[in-house]
């Protein structure tokens, strides 16, 4: 047991110093940091975007420039309430008004379930001033004043000398060179670039497309609005004017038909709630929240924590072998200690640093939510706090040490065959092959828990650490939990003892690695 | 104390059809430097690796420190491989003191006794250094250190002279008769009959798997009959007529160099016979000597007598 210690506190260590290990340790943390804060930047960095609208049609100018309103009164609206959530004083009812509160609730509920509908609520009651008028009360002292987003899209006017009235295809023609960048924008005096240029045609009514009609030819559909601009990834802006100016229309057509308008948004407006319940739960709180949708989906990000942890530990495993076996340090070290005492000590050894890097991560990952304020991390924290309250933790401590044993001692018998990594991959290839099965079903099984394939799969001992993890807080059967463990666990003992064979005699192997004869002669060894 | 702290009787290795060691008995006297001597792949290693329980032999018997399995008592020994390697990144004393501890010393004692050696054998400078630093000469002496740092009864030693330059080559002699003077017992395998001939109370010589010779230098020594080189014009008949003398050869007989007309002869002479007599017998006869030799047949000379055939026949394998 001492000597066990012994070579378990110096693979440690000796982990410890590696480059490899701590860029392990802080990739983690770096990039939790990265994602958020170039989100944070980008989202203030996005430049003001000008445009260009051409109605000949004199229609639906209003329309677009409404729809281009509505789209900033949206991120408005979401930063918002982003901002009430991160400033809200904690619920109390004797110091706020409860009916207050009540609506600023109401707000971020509505805003939760149907954006569009709290928008329309939202710009009908006053927009941010009355949100503001109604939230104030209830902030914080601290709370620093809102800063409303600025405008992204910003209309700007006609080049000169552009004639706009003539051939919509005269006019694209005409501010091409715009459009591609090659002449630039004067707005206010500075230069910017054209970012879209929104023409609607003369005709343009007779390009809608109405139920029962025959499919336009493709010529009638340049009829229709056409939206020019090189920036083919953000949507935001001919997604919000074609609903815009759908609505538009359609209200035209309710106008024709003779249907009050406000009628029909009452109708549309008008919902029926539907609650998701969990049967599982107590009476009275079968209620399916975020939390806990979040709870099933976690075991996916313990899965793939198992998995990048786990071949993290083995590759060094591997590695650190082959450089014993190599550097023929290797006899010296069985001159003093048996190869069972080696290998318990490598193993203990290396699964402590891999031990070591979940703590670690998890660490800076409570630090992260304590030290960076925002909604994002408030929410990540909510979700931590039910984990921990969760059952899941257990499982995956047992879990990542079970399926650690196990590939571990797959490894370390590669490693004891082989006197070269070069040597050593093409015997891990298979292994590698089965390491990723569980990292593809793992979405599918997650929201298949109990089915068929999560079941054969949980059976599979090389699976099963990862299968059962990530079926693990949808309650599996007693019987799967309790029967593939012992399997598990019995086929830990199998592959340790039957690698303890291998690695006895593989170790002092020199030249080629063996071929799967040779190995199995060494399974079939006596000792 | 026992007499002996090793023995092996009728040990056998076999890998597959090769034989790598062919029944083998030897024993090695308690406080002895004991020399393992052989041609490449005579069988020295895989026996040492036998010795040590790394290996299993398939046939007869081991006995070492009273043991029959030297696992048991692996904390009384010190090993050095044939090959020769430590962790890169470990600095010196902390590889020292490591394998120390694993020989059962605690973490305190090695520590002091690593900073000890390496101050002893001008090492002092490189203790702190990472072991990936050092020359491969030094390295070896760091790997020698630590397989003696646990102050072990029984001392293995397959190849230590290997790679180390003369100076170090010394420092390494210096080494193993201390440990022999503290009463520890030294086993080396080496291929270079000078160490041996210096060194060694005892020796094996196995070539093939099979011992050849096992003994005191002087037994060696007995196995070629001493010579004596005499170089003369004229006919040395009445020399040789001698009771004292074995045989005799003329060497290079076909040289026609030889411009004086003078020839040279090996004469193989009695264990007891005294060089001296065959000089005044020389005289005696009127022989004009121009050259008399008279050497002790080096270690070199029985080795390459006792194997010479086979190490060049294994050579050309």
């Amino acid at each position: 047991m001492r000597m066990i210690r012994l070579i378990a506190m110096r693979e440690f260590a000796e982990n410890v110093k590696t480059k490899g290990f701590w860029a392990g340790i802080l990739l983690f943390p770096l990039i939790l940091g990265g994602v958020f804060f170039f989100q944070t930047m980008l989202a203030e960095s996005t430049p003001t975007r000008h445009y260009l609208l051409v109605d000949q049609s004199g229609q639906y100018g209003e329309a677009v420039d409404a729809a281009i309103r509505q789209e900033h009164q949206r991120r408005i609206l979401q930063a918002f309430v982003e901002y009430v959530l991160e400033y809200r004083r904690e619920a109390n009812p004797e110091q706020t008004p409860a009916r207050a509160n009540a609506q600023i609730d109401q707000l971020i509920d509505d805003v939760g379930a149907d954006e569009v509908a709290a928008l329309d609520q939202w710009l009908e009651s006053g927009g941010l001033d009355f949100a503001l008028v109604l939230a104030i009360p209830y902030l914080r002292e601290d709370a620093p004043a809102f800063i409303p987003p600025r405008e992204q899209f910003v209309l700007a006017a006609l080049p000169e000398g552009v004639n706009a009235q003539g051939d919509p295809e005269q006019v694209i023609e005409q501010l091409r060179p715009w459009l591609t960048g090659e002449r630039p924008l004067i707005v206010d005096g500075q230069s910017s670039n054209l970012f879209a240029l929104i023409l609607i045609p003369a005709q343009v009514d007779g390009a809608i497309v109405r139920p029962g009609a025959a499919a336009l030819a493709p010529s009638a559909m340049r009829n229709g609005i056409q939206y020019w601009a090189s920036n083919l990834t953000d949507t935001r802006l001919p997604n919000a004017i074609e609903r815009s100016i759908n609505s538009t229309i359609r209200n035209n057509e309710f106008l024709d038909r003779g249907v009050d308008v406000q009628v029909v948004r009452n109708v549309q407006r008008t919902r029926m709630p539907l609650s998701r319940l969990d049967p599982r739960k107590d009476e009275g709180q079968e209620a399916v929240s975020v939390a806990d949708t979040f709870r099933q989906w976690a075991p996916v990000g313990f899965v793939y924590l198992m998995f990048i942890s786990l071949m993290q530990s083995v590759q060094y495993l591997l590695s650190n072998t082959i450089e014993e076996k190599s550097n023929r340090i290797i006899e010296v070290l069985l001159a003093s200690v048996t190869p069972l005492e080696l290998m318990m000590g490598k193993l203990f050894g290396i699964g402590l640093s891999g031990i070591t890097t979940i703590v670690a991560w998890l660490l800076s990952f409570f630090l992260f939510i304590a030290l960076y304020p925002g909604t994002e991390t408030e929410l990540i924290g909510q979700f931590f706090n039910v984990l921990l309250s969760s059952d899941l933790i257990p499982y995956f401590i047992f879990y990542f040490l079970a399926g650690y044993a196990l590939y571990a001692g797959i490894f370390l018998a590669i490693g004891s065959l082989c006197n070269t990594l070069k040597e050593a991959q093409s015997l891990m290839m298979p292994m590698m092959m089965i390491l990723i099965a569980p990292l593809v079903t793992m979405t599918f099984i997650a929201q298949d828990p109990n089915g068929p394939i999560a079941r054969i799969m949980s059976w599979i001992p090389l699976f099963t650490p990862f299968t059962m993890m990530n079926r693990a807080a949808a309650e599996p059967p007693l019987f799967d939990v309790i029967g593939t463990t012992i399997v598990l666990l019995l086929t830990i003992a199998l592959v340790l003892w039957l690698s303890g064979k291998i690695f006895r005699q593989g170790v002092l192997r020199t030249g080629q690695p063996p071929r799967i004869v040779e190995i199995l002669r060494m399974l079939s060894h006596k000792q | 104390m026992q007499e002996h702290v090793l023995e092996l009787s009728r040990v056998s290795k076999h890998y597959g059809k090769f034989t790598a060691v062919d029944d083998i008995s030897f024993a090695i006297p308690t406080g002895s430097i004991y020399g393992f001597l052989g041609p490449n792949g005579a069988g020295k290693t895989t026996t040492i690796r036998m010795i040590l329980d790394i290996l299993k032999p398939d046939m007869g018997s081991i006995n070492i420190l009273g043991e029959s399995c030297a696992l048991n008592v692996r904390h009384r020994i010190g090993y050095l491989p044939e090959e020769k390697g430590l962790y890169k990144k470990m600095r010196v004393w902390a590889i020292i003191s490591y394998f120390a501890t694993l020989k059962g010393m605690d973490k305190k004692t090695a520590k002091s006794r690593a900073f000890e050696l390496l101050e002893r054998y001008g090492l002092k400078d490189y203790a702190e250094a990472k072991v990936e630093s050092l020359s491969k000469g030094m390295g070896q002496k760091v790997q020698v250190l630590s397989a003696v740092a646990h102050r072990p009864e029984l001392v293995i030693l397959d190849e230590p002279f290997s790679g180390l330059d003369p100076v170090n080559q010394e420092v390494l002699e210096q080494l193993i008769q201390d440990m022999a003077r503290d009463g520890q017992t030294v086993i080396f395998s080496t291929h270079i009959m000078q160490h041996a001939e210096r060194l060694c109370d005892r020796m094996l010589l196995i070539a093939k798997g099979q011992k050849i010779f096992d003994g005191t230098l002087a037994d060696a020594h007995a196995i070629i009959p001493r010579r004596v080189t005499l170089e003369c014009q004229g006919d040395i008949s009445a020399v040789v007529k001698s009771a004292d003398i074995l045989g005799v050869i003329e060497r290079f007989p076909d040289v026609p160099t030889r411009t004086t007309g003078s020839r040279l002869w090996e004469l193989q002479i009695k264990e007891q016979a005294d060089p001296q007599k065959i000089l005044q017998c020389c005289f005696e006869h009127n022989i004009a000597l121009t050259r008399f030799d008279y050497t002790q047949p080096s270690l070199h000379d029985v080795f390459v007598h006792l194997v010479g055939s086979e190490a060049r026949e294994h050579s050309l394998r």
